[in-house]
């Protein structure tokens, strides 16, 4: 595979500063760090932030719908505005936002590749501009549940032996791992993975300079030594489900996996729910190949189309 | 009311009435006045663990006491801004106070800055668990010393 399946979704840092003042186009910053956006900016760009924007409150959960129309109405996005996402530590939380936005059908949305790491190192001028977007009218529908996972659904998935990739750290996987004393409401009361989930943390898809691996490499990383099948129906977690959003835009764009969701209540649902499957250790089930067996011609079969 | 709580208040006083935005810009004021790592504490981070492994970024700290008398030295990655300016701001409230104050530090300070809703839960609880971990170290080596 030479090229990514679905390249309309990245942008360059240059299609940005060319393109930031569109009318039809938001830029949209999310950050692990909020002080970032309020250090410099692209110029013209509003800051979303997963926790406080994106998340309810009180219940561990996104917006409802209401309140993702009221969000993007008051950061000037309309249904067709072309959202273009970027932040800190590799587009993570740009890929959350991204995530988020796709899981109220918002329809084009794109990435800025290399987030405020590759405009940095592009030279390019940061802003500390406040920005004052015009309101706009938002209507969303109900959440797309073909980019979400819920716990049931990957019990279900699990049992029935389908394919789960674990994006966190080989300790967190292994479960070597659990969240420090300090962090309680980040640990698990377990540790380990899903059963027959594989391992493949989410740093291995993005270049030093915060750009994402080229398509040959991530097919080489996922399809091949990790033996993920593009048309089987695959389910991406972490600890969060932030690093996970990454894995799951790396699968769904830029490998074009036909089927795959993003288990946003990872670990800290799964390890700590009572009565679910866990395995610990470096294997994903027992040393045995969880994936092995199904779909074994698929290599030969092209990529399904994906509509984003 | 101890200088710590002194030196806290007045602080805290400055966030009060700011908005969401300008609690954040007078937070990279503090971050701005970290001082870099002398050659010393330089030499330290090298053999000494003194990484907080529960923050994702690099955090090195170093809470001292010396003869009776609390500091904070610290080196936080500047890709991190908002922890870098906490904790400039905690070695700032309790620089040169007696250990015993600087050991309550209160739990609350990010809420009574107003900068918990900033932040959302998971970055208050992470930072929060900073203030801890200051607070142990100064018990640790004021333990030590007397």
């Amino acid at each position: 595979m030479a090229q990514y399946v679905h390249p309309e979704v990245l942008v360059t840092t240059e299609w940005v500063a060319e393109h930031a003042a569109d009318p039809g186009v938001r830029i949209v910053e999310s950050n692990e760090d909020r002080a970032l956006y309020v250090q410099g900016h692209v110029p013209g760009a509003v800051e979303i932030d997963w926790q406080v924007d994106l998340q309810d409150q009180v219940r561990r959960d996104y917006v409802d719908r209401a309140g993702f129309e009221q969000l993007c109405r008051k950061y000037g996005i309309s249904n067709n505005t072309t959202v273009v996402f970027y932040g800190d530590k590799n587009n993570w939380w740009a890929c959350y936002a991204f995530w988020v936005f796709k899981l109220y059908g918002h329809p084009d949305c794109r990435i800025m590749n290399g987030g405020r790491k590759r405009w940095d190192l592009d030279g390019r001028a940061w802003s500390t501009d406040r920005v004052h977007p015009q309101q706009t009218s938002y209507v969303a529908p109900e959440q797309d549940a073909s980019v979400r996972a819920l716990r049931d659904e990957v019990l279900k998935h699990q049992k029935a032996g389908r394919a789960l990739v674990d994006v966190r750290s080989p300790e967190e996987y292994s479960g070597q791992r659990l969240h420090m004393p300090d962090y309680p409401n980040e640990g698990a009361l377990r540790g380990g993975h899903i059963p027959g989930a594989v391992n493949v943390p989410w740093v291995l898809s993005v270049n030093d300079d915060g750009t994402f691996k080229s398509a040959k490499e991530l097919e080489k990383l996922y399809t091949k030594d990790s033996r993920l099948k593009r048309r089987s129906p695959t389910v991406a977690y972490c600890r969060i489900g932030e690093r996970s959003s990454l894995t799951w835009f790396v699968l769904k764009y830029l490998l074009g996996f036909s089927n795959v969701r993003n288990y946003d209540g990872s670990w800290m649902e799964w390890g700590n729910c009572v009565g679910v499957p866990v395995v610990k250790g470096t294997e994903p089930s027992g040393g045995s190949d969880p994936h092995g067996v199904a779909e074994a011609a698929e290599a030969s079969v092209p990529p399904a189309p994906v509509h984003a | 009311m101890t200088s710590v709580e002194t030196r806290l208040n007045s602080i805290i006083s400055e966030f009060a009435d700011l908005d969401g935005r300008e609690k954040l810009e007078l937070l990279l004021d503090f971050a701005n006045r970290l001082p870099p790592l002398s050659a010393t504490y330089l030499e330290r981070k090298a053999i000494e663990d003194r990484r907080v492994h529960e923050c994702q970024t690099p955090v090195f700290l170093w809470p001292e006491v010396i003869a009776g008398r609390a500091r904070l030295v610290a080196e936080v990655a500047p890709e991190a801004p908002t922890v870098k300016g906490f904790v400039a701001l905690l070695a700032e409230a309790i620089e040169d106070q007696p250990a015993a104050e600087a050991e309550g530090l209160p739990d609350d300070i990010l809420e009574r800055m107003g900068l918990a809703e900033v932040l959302g839960i998971l970055r208050t609880r992470g930072l929060r668990s900073i203030v801890g971990h200051v607070k142990r170290g100064i018990t640790r080596q004021f333990n030590a010393k007397t």
